[in-house]
């Protein structure tokens, strides 16, 4: 069912697509993930898509998995139309969905997991002779056969328990298999035993669609390439007669937005150094940040951005290297220490780890600025603190009491960014700061930020969102896989930065 | 004046209210069904036995805002008890036999700290614990027996009356209430309890020293507790290792039908006061009224579910009615909570 005689660009022209995706968009408040999506996937095929950070790739996941239902569009199986309003109805169609968390039941077996849902059963009890046997079989079929299929699943090693997943989907008679960032946990054996098993799956008819950031897997396993910007499909095209150079020019290649403050700070003298810093997700980052700069950490999701800024801050233990502010070495890294150093953070996820909903914006604005010992009028200086924060951050608020949960997602943002200025910093860690942000809002948060760091901060800034990074940062870090593996100007394009996160070019000065 | 205004409108949508209705009904139901109920010397008498609960619950309502839990409070009341009265019993001064009682609560209470915070067991377990410990504790020490031959001092604090008017055990109670409201609204302390209760792992980023705030609630929840211990071992005029034993449960329903949310993030003192109030005066009135004991006990539990259902409802009534109404300026679209 390949078809093998389609030129470049056009989509092959074989039997009836095993699924048809057709005009699906969908919007979340703000942003547009996916815009009049259609792409055929073809049985006996490998599918990957490829696509930045939010291009739209895990939302087509979800849609097609039943966790989140699209504005428009329609979705056929072999050319009849079907509807996937649950994740049981994308099961029965026969799809299945092997994501970056695995979801397997570690405290139970490999034949438990295999058969979990759709148990051979003898009368009221589960068949556990029939279980193994079967549970052996698919193993062997997916190059996995000599794992114990008694074994724990939680004892198994990630590429081991991604073989559970796949010989699951097996078991459920799964015609299309979807793996999202499936190579991201393995090694290269481990990779490559993984390519083995997803071309025998295709000789058997089944679809696999690949999701991946290395672009030299996608190269060397796709049939088929679609790849995803800002919610559309940019190309979807054959795998023949393209390269790296290409997927990156679909990839890319916008406009970058002038609603940034145009840069002319002068940065200052190192207030911060990182050497060698490692930590569980991270490995031997090195950087300093001046007064007055604004430096950009650049990568892909789980490059390891979020972990550095949360390694200066004291949020994950440091194993090796040094953290040095001001000159003076900062032992033990901890959250209180980070506070003293005058380090503050915004954190990533505003709703998880930054929005006390329940209480004021005055409260939610002093609470770091309590804990470091006040004096006895400290609740005059706490009210007087939030009001000057509200207008200078100009947080749209009825006063300082108003309770911080019906504030916008913009203000909420200025609030988290209120509570680090009251701390009076030197050095400010920016976590994703325009997220589920509007764009009103976000100018004004550019602005808030080229301000403070024209008044002496420095800055490191973590963004996903590439226009961004590249129109505040004076200059970019760039990370992969937990290392820094390039730095890059600040006019630098945006094929830069992805080629440097893709490790498609080592840049010349790594920091 | 504009700071009454706003105590005022502060008030509106406060679940306090409904406390303090529910408070005033009861009042009024049982001075109908008995007519010793409505008495000065009655008066005395519920504000007098609700002030037990009201010490300790003043602490546990830190707690609880807090998200944790103590369930051990009255097997730790008892064992306080028994180690006071046993050294007073045996000639040891009365004020060392009170320190005694406070040294009994505070170390079970930093004993519910090590579990919970150093071992990280959960406060359910971790106090269900302590409860059990605590009250074998108590067996032992008095050797299952209750303990009498007491000085004659004991028993002032407990039946005495201050200007001989205010019963003691009500201004102790009063003090303990005033100073745990106090430190939960005018002390970074108590603003950290909120905090903490309202998302433990945004406060512990914005630097908040959370282990060290449970250490502290658990210590003064075991501490209030030998306080209470003191005065409640002087009114009875005994040792007995049996008392106390249902005592938590009359203080978690006091301090969740004042207000505290099982969720954390919320409730206050005057709250909780209340809800010890309306506990005392059910029993009371209940017992005046020639109902049999053991209805009290049906009383009370259903006390406690009315009271989390209403909660339940009331927060997700007040909850909708936040997110529904947001502040936006023109051009920006309003994003609750996101």
């Amino acid at each position: 069912m390949t078809d093998t005689s389609s030129a470049l660009g056009a989509p092959s022209t074989a039997a009836e697509p095993l699924i048809a995706i057709n005009g699906i968009s969908k919007r979340f408040p703000g942003v547009q993930a996916l815009d009049d999506v259609s792409i055929d996937i073809r049985a006996g095929e490998v599918h990957c898509w490829i696509g930045e950070n939010g291009a739209g790739k895990s939302t087509l996941i979800k849609v097609l998995a039943g966790i989140v239902a699209p504005e428009t569009g329609t979705i056929s199986m072999e050319g009849y139309p079907v509807s996937i309003r649950t994740p049981n109805d994308a099961l029965r169609l026969g799809m299945a969905f092997i994501l970056q968390e695995l979801t397997v039941v570690e405290s139970l077996s490999v034949a438990e997991n295999i058969t979990l849902g759709h148990e051979a059963r003898r009368g009221p009890f589960f068949n556990v002779p029939a279980a193994r046997e079967r549970a052996a079989k698919l193993m062997e079929s997916v190059g996995f056969g000599h794992v114990d299929v008694k074994a724990r699943v939680g004892s198994l090693t990630k590429a081991e328990q991604q073989g559970v997943m796949i010989a699951r989907a097996l078991s459920l008679d799964a015609r299309a298999i979807f793996m999202d960032e499936a190579t991201a946990a393995l090694d290269e054996a481990e990779v490559k035993r993984l390519f083995d098993v997803i071309r025998r799956l295709i000789t058997t008819g089944r679809s696999v669609v690949f999701v991946s950031h290395r672009l030299e897997e996608v190269l060397h396993l796709a049939d088929h390439v679609t790849v995803f910007k800002d919610g559309r499909v940019a190309a979807s095209v054959r795998n023949r007669d393209i390269s790296a150079k290409d997927l990156i020019r679909w990839m890319v290649g916008r406009e970058i937005a002038s609603a940034f403050p145009p840069r002319t700070r002068t940065p200052g003298e190192v207030v911060l150094e990182a050497r060698k810093i490692s930590t569980r997700s991270i490995q031997g980052v090195s950087l300093t940040a001046r007064r007055g700069e604004i430096v950009g950490l650049g990568g892909l999701v789980g490059s390891g951005r979020s972990e550095v800024l949360r390694a200066l801050y004291g949020l994950d233990p440091v194993h090796e290297g040094e953290i040095i502010v001001s000159g003076r070495r900062v032992a033990m890294p901890s959250i209180r220490r980070a506070m003293t150093s005058r380090i503050a953070l915004v954190p990533e996820d505003r709703r998880s780890q930054g929005i006390i909903a329940k209480r004021s914006v005055e409260e939610n604005t002093t609470i770091s600025w309590a804990q470091l010992g006040q004096g006895r009028a400290w609740r005059g200086e706490s009210k007087r603190i939030a009001l000057r924060m509200i207008d200078e951050l100009g947080i749209r608020t009825r006063g300082p009491q108003q309770s911080v949960a019906t504030l916008s997602g913009g203000n909420q943002q200025k609030v988290l960014v209120g509570r680090c200025l009251a701390l009076e910093p030197g050095i400010l860690l920016l976590d994703e700061p325009t997220r589920g942000v509007d764009v009103g809002a976000k100018a004004e948060i550019y602005q808030l930020i080229d301000d403070l760091a024209r008044r002496g901060m420095a800055v490191i800034l973590v963004t996903s969102e590439l226009p961004e990074l590249l129109g505040l940062a004076d200059r970019i870090l760039v990370m992969r896989e937990g290392r820094l593996v390039g730095e890059l100007a600040g006019g630098a394009r945006e094929e830069e930065v992805i080629a440097v996160a893709m490790g498609q070019r080592e840049s010349l000065d790594v920091a | 004046m504009a700071s009454v205004r706003t105590f005022v409108a502060r008030q509106r949508g406060n679940p306090m209210i409904a406390t303090l209705m529910v408070l005033v009904v009861l009042v009024v139901i049982f001075s109908m069904t008995s007519s010793r109920f409505l008495t000065w010397e009655n008066f005395l008498n519920v504000t007098r036995s609700s002030s037990t609960v009201i010490i300790v619950a003043s602490a546990v309502t830190l707690v609880m805002i807090a998200r944790g839990l103590d369930l051990s409070v009255g097997s730790v009341l008892a064992v306080s008890v028994v180690v006071s009265a046993k050294l007073a019993s045996t000639g040891t001064p009365l004020p060392m036999a009170y320190l005694a009682a406070l040294a009994t609560g505070l170390a079970f209470g930093l004993l519910n700290a090590a579990f919970i915070v150093g071992l990280r067991v959960s406060p359910i377990i971790a106090t269900l614990g302590t409860l059990n410990i605590a009250r074998g504790a108590a067996f032992l020490i008095t050797s299952s027996a209750i303990l009498v031959g007491l000085p004659s001092n004991w028993a002032d604090l407990g039946t005495g009356y201050m200007f001989g008017v205010v019963p003691y055990p009500i201004i102790v109670a009063a003090l303990v209430a005033l100073f745990f409201s106090v430190l939960l609204n005018y002390t970074v302390f108590g603003r950290n309890v909120y905090a903490v209760g309202g998302n433990e792992e945004a406060a512990r980023i914005a630097g908040v020293n959370v282990p060290r705030m449970y250490i502290a609630l658990y210590a003064m929840s075991g501490l209030a507790t030998g306080l209470a211990a003191i005065v409640l071992g002087s009114r009875l005029g005994a040792g007995d290792p049996n008392i106390g034993v249902g005592f938590e449960f009359d203080v978690i329903v006091a301090v969740i039908l004042g207000g505290t949310s099982l969720a954390g993030g919320e409730g206050r003192i005057s709250g909780t006061v209340l809800g010890a109030l309306i506990v005392a005066v059910l029993s009371n009135g209940l017992n005046l009224a020639g109902v049999e004991p053991f209805w009290q006990y049906v009383a009370k539990g259903v006390a406690l579910v009315v009271a989390v259902v209403i909660d339940r409802i009331t927060r997700v009534e007040r909850e909708s009615r936040q997110t529904r109404a947001p502040v936006a300026a023109p051009g920006q679209t309003a994003d609750p909570g996101a």
